[in-house]
């Protein structure tokens, strides 16, 4: 696994620029929060899924969560269709914190548009992209 | 980046226009007021559990579920709302959500000082006066493209409705909520002895928010705004969104960062007991116990409450000054023991 400094990044997973990483097995992708996003969000209280069965697009929120006064959105990283939520996160999001990748995933869906992961990050893309994203908003800010 | 320096709009209208502008995408700075009453909930609230839709009702005030975080608020005309919409990609905007509350705040903490106030950020969302009372309370959530960023600069507070407005397991925590929030929470009219002219309040306001984001464009609410809020108020006060279920149990309320009303229950083998604490880091300052236990003699309740305020909410602690308390007032309660009362306070260390 990739570490870019405090942050993890599974080298297998694709990202969306909103901070959702996807797990792709076929034509099912599997969605989280990356570790960036819920370290700098805090202690996640609140967790609103999708609903199974909702035909969703690309880069649309899909749901919520709220951590300290702040109402953040969950996107979709691909097309589909929900097939599943993690409701152990629903019941207790602060599982988002702790595994973000694991234990901590949010919705599953059964991708429609394979082409749409060629908008999503992966590897060194991603690196890079992360190192970005730290300048901008953790070190530019300290 | 643009300035609606608005008047005052309708209760609703103040807060559904933020909405509105961050869906748009225009980055603005709004200082409003609500011409009218109104009861807000977070995005996570259930509105049945946290307000007493009844009394709102009668008292002819509107609810309104906003798209941000934090708690059940009362609003009224002497709030002067600051509410700052920016793009996520804008540079002032941090994904480390608690750097936009301090950085943002630091232009209502210079206005308060303005006028003779000094004041402090509190993490998470709180501006504490130098004697820890508060006199702003913010949240903020991402809509659409935007992060948004809101808050009141208090004037005066009407206190009695605020704890009217809230729904509480039952009246006599009512009365303990009023205090506290009188005792925390304070205003420019308590700080000042008199309200500073509004317009005079929102120049200041102005001015240094000027300071953070640079020269603002004054800009008028248009007739097209008018009819897209009036869309919008259509989909935020339908019963739909309004009284959706969503995951968060009322447990209490956060007076001020650091003191809250936790609520409890508990069901023993002797009845139902119920208790309401007012908590200041782990300290018990006030609590009320009820239910439909039996005690004898019937009177003696109010000496267990005043055996267990000051103290802090550690269970051996707390055992010891219930079973002080059987001993001393010679009481009894049939199938209820300080385990029971302490599960009802929800202590657990």
């Amino acid at each position: 696994m990739a570490k870019v400094e405090d942050y993890n990044m599974p080298d297998e997973l694709y990202y969306h620029k909103e901070h959702m990483w996807a797990k792709v097995e076929g034509d099912k992708v599997k969605v989280g929060l990356n570790d960036f996003s819920q370290k700098l969000a805090g202690e996640i209280s609140y967790i609103e899924m999708p609903e199974e069965g909702d035909e969703v697009k690309q880069d649309d929120a899909v749901g919520s969560y709220e951590t300290g006064k702040w109402l953040g959105k969950l996107y979709t990283p691909v097309s589909g269709e929900i097939l599943s939520m993690n409701e152990d996160a629903e019941d207790d999001p602060t599982l988002v914190n702790e595994d973000p990748y694991g234990e901590g995933w949010i919705f599953e869906i059964k991708m429609s548009d394979s082409t749409e992961l060629d908008n999503l990050m992966k590897g060194e893309k991603a690196i890079e992209w992360l190192k970005g994203e730290i300048t901008k908003h953790v070190k530019e800010k300290k | 980046m643009y300035l609606f320096n608005l008047d005052k709009l309708s209760g609703q209208q103040s807060m559904l226009f933020f909405h509105l502008l961050a869906r748009m995408g225009i980055e603005s700075l709004v200082l409003v007021s609500p011409k009218t009453p109104l009861a807000s909930i977070g995005y996570f609230q259930n509105a049945e559990e946290e307000v007493d839709l009844e009394f709102c009702k009668k008292a002819n005030i509107p609810l309104m579920r906003r798209e941000l975080g934090g708690g059940a608020t009362y609003l009224d005309e002497n709030q002067i709302f600051h509410q700052v919409i920016i793009r996520r990609d804008n540079p002032m905007f941090s994904r480390k959500i608690s750097e936009n509350y301090k950085r943002f705040s630091l232009a209502v903490i210079q206005t308060y000082k303005k006028f003779g106030i000094e004041t402090g950020f509190r993490p998470i969302n709180d501006i504490l006066t130098k004697k820890g009372r508060k006199i702003d309370g913010e949240g903020s959530g991402d809509i659409g493209d935007c992060f948004v960023w809101v808050g009141g600069i208090l004037l005066d507070f009407n206190y009695e409705a605020m704890s009217r407005v809230l729904k509480v397991p039952e009246e006599k925590f009512r009365d303990k909520i009023y205090k506290s929030m009188k005792e925390n929470l304070t205003t420019m009219k308590k700080e000042l002895g008199e309200i500073p002219p509004r317009e005079d309040i929102k120049s200041v306001l102005i001015e240094k928010f000027e300071k953070i984001f640079g020269k603002l464009k004054p800009a008028e609410l248009t007739p097209r705004m008018i009819k897209l809020m009036e869309n919008l108020e259509k989909e935020f006060t339908s019963p739909a969104f309004l009284f959706k279920k969503t995951p968060k149990i009322l447990t209490g309320v956060k007076i001020r960062e650091g003191i809250e009303i936790i609520y409890g229950m508990h069901k023993a083998k002797g009845g139902l007991i119920r208790a309401a604490q007012e908590v200041e880091k782990e300290r018990i300052n006030e609590i009320s116990l009820s239910g439909d236990f039996t005690l004898y003699p019937k009177d003696r309740l109010e000496g267990l409450e005043k055996n267990l305020k000051g103290k802090i909410r550690k269970k051996s602690l707390l055992n010891s000054k219930i079973e002080e308390f059987y001993n001393k007032e010679r009481v009894q309660t049939p199938g209820v023991n300080s385990e029971d009362f302490l599960k009802a306070m929800k202590v657990e260390k």
